[in-house]
């Protein structure tokens, strides 16, 4: 697209309409209770890093911030290969068959979680998984799973034949395809679906809530709940462990932009 | 001026190949391509099928989800969700208000956005990240801060309102008729920078060499749109659209944030429906009630295939 | 030869599913070890006062003085371990029974009053209590909400009211120097704050459940019974009851004494309106003094129930509820170690320091208030409150019909439509 006067309008009213509310959490984290509530939007009155102090003294918040990441790097890592192989699967192949693996396992997207919460809970139980890492990554893959496989089926059906089949000509196996040829090609989906399970799966409290019990096992958004009582929410507190709590994704929303590289499918289609 | 209709399978796709395709099923297909999908079925039917099929079993029941006994009430679930209950159509009928508008707003944003962005260069990357910010907010904090923007008396709406000399003060999310659509505000805002990600993805796979024959051949930025970037991206906005969907039948944090635990009645939409049968120890109706949102969800997202693949026809 | 090998790895499929299937009844009744129907009958053991306990509950907020509780019952009973296993309220509504009744966590644990309590006694959970000398510690009128069927299954320990919290520097300034006997009296002192420039009401009818606190007030001395939301909920009163247009009645002469577009506004807000002084009243409760000190409110604050009668007819003046129900878990296998440790917390002594960290009157006897709010508004445990009544509703969408009936009215609605469409919602939820 080209420079031109429109674009920076536009471009600069929306920015306006995604900063104004944000600086509420941002500018807040720098604030006392008595100033967010008088004043949301206003800046605050000092950039006091009490808040900051008081959140990353927190007792096992590194634990916390570790766990997270720990937890949230091994499904998106997970749930993007068993996603990408089913997604090959399902790409290549054809008619009816094909449509109803895709369709059962993003049938699992429409499901409300509160449905089969109970049932997974019991499961988990028997199976010792509860209260473990292993099990939340688990749940994770599990709950992944859909999306991941809605969204990289969904382009991997648009890469044409041809590709395949110069890899099948060269002797290339299923395998080597899907892992030299189809997924270096499939990069800015992958990295699209990186993303979105990244940002699910970091936030998810659901799971963790019910399958975590011990203190050092708690991811980060469940370590962010000690400010939010029943009654009295420490909200400037809130927001800084908010802030902090998404300066990972940033990074990674920012590193995985690379991958948003043009033209990767047109070179193999030429002639 | 040349019009060029592109539909890449069909373009890159030799017609022997596809006469094969529709003959005895797979016949080219590799036998180790079935093997491809099963890790993920494995782990899907175990850990989520199951237990949802565990769950949606009561739907014939009464069972109120801990008591030790229950008894098995055929098709009165669904009777009842179908012609007895008021609250289920108002959910519903919320629901679907909500939908529409999200869907339609979110996937205009983050398709213009995306369009507006599309290049790699420095500012598009820091804007990229700085519209894709909302997404990464807990609904805690979203809800408080449209708390505070929405609020008649001291909220930055009316503020606003009155400082660019508008006479009006709006209830916002006091006024029952409305106030489903100043919610759907809120989740475009939240959502519209994590589906403009997708847009990018699909717009980066589109090959430059198609804008640059259309250039030569005199096609203004329109009709570009219309006839590369539109089909081309069909994919994506598949993907959006149905994901949008999805997701704006599932805003259950948010609507319990803005609009209370249970919602009231002008915010309540089916999401938050089940969750107060199943606090109501209304097991065996949240379980119908469950099956009934599935297949609303998986009905509506067949047709807007259906309709997104009229438009794409059409160019 | 392919077909051959697809059909053999259909068949495996296919043996999986139905193997797997047979645990398909696995979340069932029954199927989390502690379904023991309604037999709490083993009296809790007595025994060594050791093992590892989980306390279950939802307040964030008191976390920091129930560490230092724990501290110091743990210095006493060395082999003893407390975590405290916390859930957000939302949530601990919604899992906590099926959490703890396996035992896993929760050997104490807690349970809000009304339908989470019914469903706990219901499933087992609560261990009998009756007859221990724990519950002489409490003051017997307080802890109804935690018996059943004439026995004392769990030991609710906060006590709340919830009325109006009032500014008293604002009704002062107003002129308004004893808070009204009856409803004339109490339109008159909203003119009156009016007058001195006060918002009178600050009501947070944009959320159902802070909104319906007033909802106490307005009906406990205009209801036939003081168990109106029963009935109200099996069908024996109606929403469209004379005393209950009344109360609709009522609401609408506050229209003009709220804020404005007061259906609008959620309970920071409200709070926020409130803590800076410029609303004289926040239609609530007791719960929220700590909050609105958090705010930086700095006035001496009281509480404030309007009299929707006449002075002689007043049954009561105020409201109380009590909730936080300590219970021991009979799937627990330290019970004794429970049981101690709910002891423990009985012990006026250590209630009262839970009571002022945490700003909270407690149902148990003999607790010394430092903390000045409770203090002020400590003589309230002695007057005639009625037990709130909105939360005998067992079914959410009775009670927020019922109670969205009011918040109509504010709004503008007649109060003959309110009502009808409430009374609608209420006859298809009870048919």
């Amino acid at each position: 697209m080209r420079f031109s006067p429109i674009r920076s309008v536009v471009l600069a009213v929306y920015a306006l309409l995604v900063v104004v509310p944000l600086v509420v959490v941002v500018f807040g984290s720098f604030k006392t209770t008595p100033e967010l509530f008088e004043s949301p939007f206003g800046l605050p009155s000092s950039l006091s890093l009490r808040n900051y102090e008081i959140v990353l003294g927190e007792q096992n918040l590194d634990q916390a911030f570790f766990n997270s990441v720990v937890v949230t790097a091994a499904s998106v890592a997970l749930t993007l290969f068993v996603a990408s192989l089913a997604a090959y699967g399902i790409a290549r192949t054809p008619g009816w068959k094909g449509w109803l693996i895709f369709g059962f396992l993003v049938l699992g997207m429409s499901v409300p979680a509160q449905a089969n919460m109970i049932p997974q809970y019991v499961l988990f139980d028997v199976l010792g998984l509860l209260d473990s890492r292993l099990g939340l990554v688990a749940i994770n893959v599990v709950v992944g799973l859909p999306v991941a496989v809605f969204i990289l089926g969904g382009f991997m059906k648009t890469i044409p034949r041809e590709a395949y089949e110069a890899s099948a000509i060269d002797g290339a196996g299923p395998f080597r395809t899907y892992w030299s040829v189809i997924m270096p090609m499939s990069l800015p989906s992958v990295a699209a679906t990186a993303i979105f399970l990244f940002v699910i799966q970091w936030n998810d409290l659901l799971y963790p809530l019910l399958f975590i019990r011990s203190p050092e096992l708690k991811t980060l958004p469940l370590a962010l709940l000690e400010f939010q009582g029943e009654f009295l929410t420490d909200y400037p507190l809130l927001f800084t462990g908010v802030v902090i709590a998404s300066l990972p994704i940033v990074v990674a929303y920012v590193l995985l932009q690379r991958y948003f590289v043009a033209g990767m499918t047109s070179g193999a289609v030429k002639g | 001026m040349t019009t060029t209709e592109v539909d890449p399978r069909q373009a890159a796709t030799p017609a022997g190949a596809r006469r094969r395709r529709r003959g005895r099923g797979a016949t080219r297909a590799h036998p180790a391509l079935l093997l491809f999908p099963l890790p993920a079925l494995a782990i899907y039917v175990v850990f989520f099928a199951i237990p949802t099929v565990q769950a949606v079993q009561y739907a014939v029941t009464d069972w109120d989800g801990f008591s030790a006994t229950f008894s098995n009430v055929g098709a009165d679930n669904f009777r009842r969700i179908f012609t007895a209950d008021d609250l289920f159509a108002n959910a519903l009928l919320n629901n679907v208000k909500f939908m529409l508008v999200v869907v339609v707003f979110q996937t205009a944003f983050a398709l213009l956005l995306a369009v507006l962005l599309v290049k790699n260069s420095r500012g598009s990357i820091l804007l990229r990240a700085l519209f894709f910010f909302p997404t990464i907010l807990s609904s805690v904090s979203v809800a408080f801060i449209w708390k505070f923007i929405y609020d008649p008396n001291f909220g930055l709406g009316n503020r606003v309102l009155d400082g660019v000399g508008l006479d009006v003060q709006l209830a916002y999310l006091g006024e029952a008729s409305t106030a489903i659509y100043w919610v759907a505000l809120t989740q475009v805002w939240f959502h519209a920078g994590q589906m403009m990600v997708i847009f990018v993805a699909g717009l980066q796979a589109v090959p430059a060499e198609l804008y640059e024959a259309a250039e030569l051949d005199g096609a203004g930025r329109w009709a570009q749109f219309r006839h590369i970037t539109w089909p081309m991206i069909a994919p994506a906005t598949a993907i959006v659209v149905a994901y949008t969907t999805i997701q704006s039948f599932k805003a259950f944090d948010l609507i319990l944030g803005l609009g209370g635990n249970p919602p009231k009645f002008s915010l309540d939409i089916l999401s938050t429906r089940i969750y107060t049968s199943f606090a109501n120890s209304e097991f065996g109706y949240a379980a119908a009630e469950s099956l009934v949102f599935m297949a609303v969800i998986a009905a509506i997202v067949v047709a807007q295939r259906r309709v997104l693949r009229l438009t794409q026809k059409d160019v | 030869m392919q077909n051959r090998q697809i059909n053999r790895r259909n068949l495996l499929q296919l043996l999986g599913l139905t193997g797997l299937a047979a645990t398909a009844a696995c979340a069932g009744p029954g199927s989390t070890g502690g379904g023991q129907g309604g037999g709490a009958a083993e009296p809790i053991p007595s025994g060594p006062i050791e093992g590892e306990i989980s306390f279950a509950h939802w307040r964030a907020e008191d976390q920091q003085v129930f560490e230092q509780l724990i501290a110091a019952f743990v210095a006493q009973h060395s082999g003893v371990s407390i975590t405290q296993d916390i859930a957000p309220s939302n949530d601990y509504q919604s899992t906590a029974l099926q959490r703890v009744r396996g035992g896993a966590v929760g050997d104490v644990f807690t349970a809000f009053r009304g339908a989470q309590f019914v469903d706990m006694v219901k499933a087992g959970i609560f261990s009998d209590l009756t007859g221990l000398p724990v519950v002489d510690r409490y003051s017997a009128a307080l802890i109804e909400p935690g018996a059943s069927d004439g026995k004392q299954y769990g030991l609710p320990y906060q006590l709340v009211f919830n009325m109006p919290v009032s500014n008293l520097d604002a009704l002062e300034a107003a002129g308004v120097s004893e808070p009204p006997a009856d409803w004339d009296g109490f339109l008159a002192m909203c003119e009156a704050l009016r007058g001195a420039g006060f918002v009178p009401i600050a009501w947070p009818g944009g959320e159902p459940g802070n909104a319906g606190h007033l909802f106490n007030s307005m009906v406990m001395n205009n209801a036939p019974s003081p168990d109106m939301c029963t009935k109200l909920e099996t069908g024996e009163y109606s929403c469209t009851d004379d005393w209950f247009l009344k109360t609709l009645d009522q609401y609408a002469q506050l229209r003009p004494y709220v804020q404005p577009n007061a259906t609008g506004t959620a309970v920071e807000p409200a709070q926020q309106l409130f803590a800076s002084g410029q609303a004289a009243l926040l239609a609530t409760g007791s719960f929220h003094i700590a909050a609105v000190r958090a705010l930086g409110a700095q006035f001496p604050v009281g509480l404030l129930s309007p009299i929707t009668t006449s002075a002689g007819e007043a049954r009561y003046e105020g409201i109380h509820n009590a909730t936080f129900i300590l219970g021991v878990n009979t799937a627990s296998d330290v019970r004794p170690a429970a049981l101690a440790f709910i002891e423990f917390l009985s012990d006026p002594v250590n209630a009262a320091v839970y009571a002022n960290g945490t700003g909270q009157h407690l149902t148990v006897s003999g607790v010394a208030y430092d903390n000045p709010d409770l203090a002020a508004t400590a003589g309230w445990l002695e007057r005639r409150t009625l037990l709130a009544p909105r939360f005998q509703f067992t079914d959410l969408d009775i009670r927020n019909a019922v109670e969205n009936a009011c918040t109509q009215v504010i709004g503008g609605t007649d109060p003959r439509q309110a009502a009808e469409d409430a009374q609608r919602v209420v006859d298809q939820r009870i048919g």
